[in-house]
């Protein structure tokens, strides 16, 4: 690695967690704030931030929902799970609901393989999920 | 459990008695091998690390476990991180490092703070002065890769990089790093500690068709068969994926396989870190395929051609195998494909992409025939309807 080319620069991404963390996206100002204080090219915190499937570059809903869809939680029904919250939020995976509340994508392994199919929402994990506990939490968080 | 003991930084004091050299031959000895899937044993690691000059020498802790399937290291952070924060500080010891770094996967946030207090704790209780930061990536399944840690603390992609030079002489920042998977760092205070410890005894993930999923303990070699019982398989199973990478193998006629690295490579799969995916007999394999190659085709990092492009595409020919709009010839294609992206990628995560694709075409072609056929069928139907 051409340490002259790519100087590192390991709080770059803590920074971009951080901004993710508060703001629930990372904006193009954002980027740009970051940019200067960290002394980093735009260019290369742009490349690293949408290198990452956790930083968002698009506006979010308050509640970030990821469902896991690896093979685990697919074996144990994660697609008819899918199905239902997106019949629930009226919003297709990808996509964020019209009041800005719900935000919803399908991820990778959550790492709960033993709890499929599961969910995260804000980075909180719900294990052992059915429609009617699905339905429940969406509840509680509206 | 034998991963669960406590050593209340006993360990810890009988490495300093011992000396780094001494401590890096007691775990040869011992013969710790690495539990991240490549099986490099730990005490060569840390011996090369100490070798090189170097003002500056870093540990990482690979908590960075995104394979589907696997849940060990969750596990272990959650259940005993006393023993792997003394692991760090063993490793980090031996190697003379004085920064560590715990690479703790973005889906694992929530374990941050318990494990933090650990950190903190451990620190205290032995009075170190080592600098242990967790440092939180941000989902991305390539970054447990030994080179793409490296580029992802570095604040670039999470983008592999070329071996030579390896991370144990040019590693974090140019410096000697010893990149260690959660489960070695936390067996070696273990292995310095009990005389009855085990290399052999393993964290078996198993889940997917199962009533009973989770952690199992057990010896490395122990029959298949044996293994699922323990999970208690919903249907008979037809087949058992290790994790997305290491492929898969049809379990009739494997019942009574012995779970060995060896034994598994000979039928063309990868054991990694034996974690086990059941699939039952109600399910087909082409459905099974779609949603890895899903994974995969998200996943890869866009950094060599065959598997940024190749991924793509199987994802692509698997989805027109069951919409009934491949060809015949486009299941000798999938293969010849998924061969190409073994034989041509640039790093591990492309090397192993396809694996589940050639053991499926060789030990289920006939249901990626069947699904064409009936998909072709329903699709001339449809046709006919229309008109």
């Amino acid at each position: 690695m051409d340490y002259e080319i790519y100087p590192p620069s390991p709080e770059l991404l803590p920074m971009l967690e951080k901004e993710q963390k508060n703001k629930g996206w990372i904006s193009e100002s954002a980027l740009k704030r970051i940019s200067i204080e960290a002394k980093i090219p735009i260019s290369r915190v742009y490349a690293t931030a949408s290198f990452y499937a956790h930083l968002h570059l698009e506006k979010q809903g308050k509640y970030i929902i990821e469902i896991c869809n690896s093979p685990s939680c697919y074996l144990n029904g994660s697609l008819d799970l899918i199905k239902f919250i997106e019949k629930e939020l009226k919003i297709r995976s990808g996509q964020t609901s019209r009041n800005g509340k719900f935000s919803l994508h399908i991820c990778s392994c959550i790492g709960c393989c033993d709890k499929a199919p599961a969910m995260m929402i804000n980075k909180k994990v719900y294990g052992n999920l059915t429609k009617e506990k699905a339905k429940e939490i969406l509840k509680s968080l509206k | 459990m034998q991963i669960l003991r406590k050593t209340s930084l006993k360990a810890l004091e009988v490495a300093k008695k011992l000396g780094p050299e001494a401590t890096i031959n007691l775990i040869k000895e011992k013969g710790l091998t690495g539990r991240g899937g490549a099986g490099f044993p730990a005490g060569l690691k840390w011996e090369m690390v100490r070798q090189v000059q170097a003002d500056e020498k870093y540990i990482i802790c690979n908590a960075d476990e995104g394979e589907p399937g696997t849940f060990k290291d969750r596990f272990i952070i959650e259940n005993n991180p006393e023993t792997l924060v003394e692991g760090i500080l063993i490793a980090a010891y031996a190697v003379g490092a004085k920064k560590a770094y715990i690479y703790l996967r973005g889906e694992y946030e929530c374990l941050k703070e318990s494990l933090q207090k650990a950190v903190n704790k451990v620190k205290r209780n032995s009075k170190s002065d080592l600098d242990i930061e967790i440092f939180l990536g941000a989902g991305a399944y390539v970054c447990g890769d030994e080179t793409a840690v490296i580029s992802s603390i570095e604040g670039l992609r999470g983008q592999p990089r070329s071996k030579p030079p390896f991370p144990t002489t040019n590693g974090l920042f140019g410096k000697p790093t010893a990149i260690n998977n959660v489960e070695t760092l936390a067996n070696a205070p273990l292995a310095i500690m009990f005389n009855d410890w085990n290399d052999n005894l393993r964290l078996h993930c198993i889940s997917g068709d199962v009533q009973r999923p989770g952690i199992y303990e057990l010896p490395m070699g122990m029959e298949l068969s044996v293994i699922l019982n323990l999970a208690c398989p919903k249907n008979p199973p037809k087949a058992v994926y290790f994790g997305c990478f290491g492929g898969c193998i049809p379990y009739e006629g494997h019942e009574s396989l012995r779970l060995t690295k060896e034994n598994i490579c000979g039928e063309g799969c990868l054991l990694g870190a034996c974690s086990m995916i059941v699939v039952d007999e109600t399910r087909n394999i082409v459905d099974i395929s779609t949603n890895i190659a899903k994974f995969y085709e998200f996943e890869s990092c866009g950094k060599c051609t065959p598997c940024r492009e190749g991924t793509m595409r199987v994802l692509a020919l698997l989805q027109n195998i069951s919409m009934g709009t491949a060809k015949m010839d486009d299941i000798e294609t999938l293969q010849e494909l998924a061969e190409v992206i073994r034989d041509t990628s640039f790093c591990g995560l492309g090397q192993t992409a396809t694996h589940h694709i050639i053991n499926g075409l060789e030990y289920f072609r006939n249901e990626f025939e069947e699904r064409l056929i009936s998909a072709k069928k329903k699709k001339g139907r449809k046709a006919k309807g229309k008109r």
